[in-house]
């Protein structure tokens, strides 16, 4: 049986704009980073140099020295992002970081996807008193205070990276769960289902083969957003110190640490790796805009 | 409408319950040691026994419940009583009745300021769609609802403090060489203000600029755009077109949007007040302000159970507070709510 597709094929042309372009640029540049970011930085991003606080080199001089480095002629790499206080090279650290943030981000949002889209289409297309139980303990989910919660499922069951996921996944499911059960429940009153009740398909097979695929759109929408929100999450919580746990290179660690540089007159240890997350959020928003004006 | 505020304030009392034994349960639930975390981990077996028993964790879940709900011989949280905090051995109720007004008034004072700016931006916005406005405002949006408030509060005192030096270092909530007023209230503008002292007051609003600024920064392009949509929709609705069509002016006819477009704001008001309380937690730890967001961090990190359950309480409960004074302002305006 074919699989009845409501989205007009003009829409499944890739968008145009610069917002897309911006989006999609951010996006592959943060996931090449972290597959390969602590591949290709200068320097180990949990040693220390001895270089203390060093400042970056001025902005003119950058050229000049990106040839040299490139054609060999220098000896040490330059720390393009200065160094901490610890001589931590900040480049290295703000290109590795992505493996932490943004996998963490990354798995908390699709595994969020994934229970929210499975319960959605339970709750939405089988409707009883267990499901109803469902959408209720969703919706009291989604009123505790998000920072709070995280904070207290991470810093409670061991500041580890699989827990963070879990704290994510907790806070996010019930966000793709209320988007794919209003979906599915729009799409449970079209024709197709009814003719495929009407010839004999199991519910099941309704629910998964036919209302399933046709329900996904808003969810696949929100995951671009949720990503972005995620790491701004995630980097917080290092941030007050019930995330992952130092020298990990990570983006609200580093903020943090480099906080306390600001009275050495050190501005470059949090500026860069806040510009870092304020990219890598604003691509994945830019993403979700144009997904959603495209398909809406 | 009594009967609705009843019903309301019945619903909240119930969730608010709902919540403490969903916290109690959680908390016990992780594989948190509280008391190796207080003896520290060389302690004797002893010492640990000790201490297991003065937290009262040597007994069963539930009867540990059940002292919490203060059926037992002490008081509990049904006679207001939410515990001593493990660490500080003060009474943690005594310890948010300090550190919650803080929140309060910089949540507050950021959502009064938001909305100041938010709500012209946002009307003009949907007058003249597409125009410079309404664009600068998305692009505003877009871009502000993407940044870490943390980041752009270090940002704030890197310019405004140190370089350009017209705001205060990150020291809190006023000149920490000033004595604070006698509590009132608790909110330091209000307090100094009745207490006729003005210079708390000037002081305390040069303190909590920035702090408020790094808020408004990224909350206002959210609620504009939420004004913006429901002042789009007002003007888009048959009875604007009827007003239209029966002749009436232009000015007549935006009133009756305007009206029928800022009701639903209300109940923004008590969402961002929220989602406000819960940024707090980060912007407070930037400017060093001891307000809620920070009792949380330290308890949570600390492993402080009582301190735990009544923060999360206490911030649940000014946040269903709001909802509800908004939802009550939302029916009084808009009588089809209370159907």
């Amino acid at each position: 049986m074919r699989r009845s597709i409501p989205v007009s094929v003009s829409k499944l042309m890739p968008p145009r704009g610069f917002l897309f372009t911006f989006g999609l640029s951010i996006t592959l540049v943060v996931l090449f980073l972290a597959a390969f970011g602590e591949l290709i930085a200068p320097y180990d991003p949990r040693e220390a140099t001895t270089a203390i606080g060093a400042p970056p080199p001025p902005l003119l001089e950058w050229p000049n020295l990106l040839f040299r480095q490139l054609s060999g002629q220098l000896e040490t790499a330059p720390h393009w992002f200065g160094t901490d206080f610890y001589g931590l090279d900040v480049f290295s650290r703000v290109i590795s970081a992505p493996r932490t943030d943004v996998s963490i981000a990354l798995g908390g949002a699709l595994f969020s996807l994934l229970l929210g889209t499975a319960l959605g289409l339970i709750a939405g297309f089988f409707r009883n008193w267990l499901t109803g139980l469902l959408v209720r303990t969703s919706d009291v989910l989604q009123s505790f205070p998000v920072f709070i919660t995280a904070m207290v499922l991470v810093a409670l069951s061991g500041r580890h990276t699989g827990n963070i996921i879990f704290a994510l996944c907790l806070v996010y499911t019930p966000i793709f769960l209320r988007l794919t059960r209003a979906e599915v429940m729009g799409q449970s009153r079209r024709g197709y289902v009814e003719a495929a009740r009407a010839a004999g398909v199991p519910p099941w097979t309704i629910a998964v083969r036919h209302v399933l695929p046709n329900s996904l759109v808003p969810a696949l929408i929100q995951l671009s957003v949720t990503i972005g929100f995620a790491i701004i999450l995630t980097a917080g919580l290092s941030f007050v110190g019930a995330g992952v746990r130092p020298p990990t290179p990570e983006w609200g660690l580093m903020i943090s640490q480099g906080a306390g540089d600001l009275n050495y007159g050190w501005w470059w240890p949090s500026v860069f790796p806040g510009l870092a997350i304020s990219l890598t959020v604003l691509g994945f928003a830019s993403l979700g805009h144009v997904l959603e004006e495209q398909f809406r | 409408m009594i009967r609705y505020v009843a019903m309301r304030l019945g619903i909240a009392v119930l969730q608010l319950m709902a919540l403490a034994v969903v916290v109690f349960f959680l908390i016990r639930l992780m594989p948190a040691d509280p008391v190796a975390r207080l003896v520290g981990l060389n302690a004797s077996a002893d010492a640990y026994a000790q201490s297991e028993r003065a937290l009262g964790l040597d007994k069963s879940v539930g009867e540990q419940f059940i002292a919490f709900l203060g059926f037992g011989e002490g008081r509990g949280l049904l006679q207001g009583d939410l515990g001593r905090s493990w660490v500080t051995g003060e009474p943690v109720a005594a310890e948010l009745m300090r550190s919650l007004p803080i929140t309060v008034e910089v949540v507050s004072l950021a959502l009064f300021v938001s909305l100041l700016i938010a709500i012209p931006v946002g009307l003009i916005g949907a007058a003249r769609p597409n125009g410079l406005v309404d664009r600068g405002a998305f692009m505003w949006g877009l871009f502000a609802g993407a940044q870490p408030d943390y980041w752009w509060g270090l940002l704030f005192i890197l310019i405004f403090a140190f370089t350009l030096g017209i705001a205060p270092a990150p020291l809190g909530r006023m000149d920490p060489l000033i004595i604070p007023p006698d509590p009132i209230t608790g909110l330091v503008l209000i307090d100094s203000l009745v207490q006729g002292r003005l210079d708390i007051f000037v002081s305390a609003l040069h303190y909590l600029a920035l702090p408020v600024l790094t808020m408004v920064f990224t909350v206002s392009g959210a609620i504009v755009k939420m004004i913006r949509q429901n002042t789009a929709r007002a003007l888009n609705s048959d009875y604007v077109l009827y007003a239209r069509a029966c002749g009436l002016s232009e000015r007549a006819t935006a009133r009756y949007a305007l009206r029928a477009a800022l009701t639903p704001t209300v109940t923004l008001i008590g969402i961002f007040f929220g989602i406000l309380l819960s940024a707090a937690v980060t912007v407070e730890r930037v400017f060093s302000l001891n307000g809620v967001g920070q009792y949380s961090v330290r308890a949570i990190l600390d492993f402080d159970y009582p301190a735990i359950q009544g923060a999360v309480l206490a911030v649940a409960m000014v946040a269903l507070l709001v909802y509800l004074l908004m939802d009550i302002a939302h029916a009084a305006l808009d009588p089809r709510i209370r159907e």
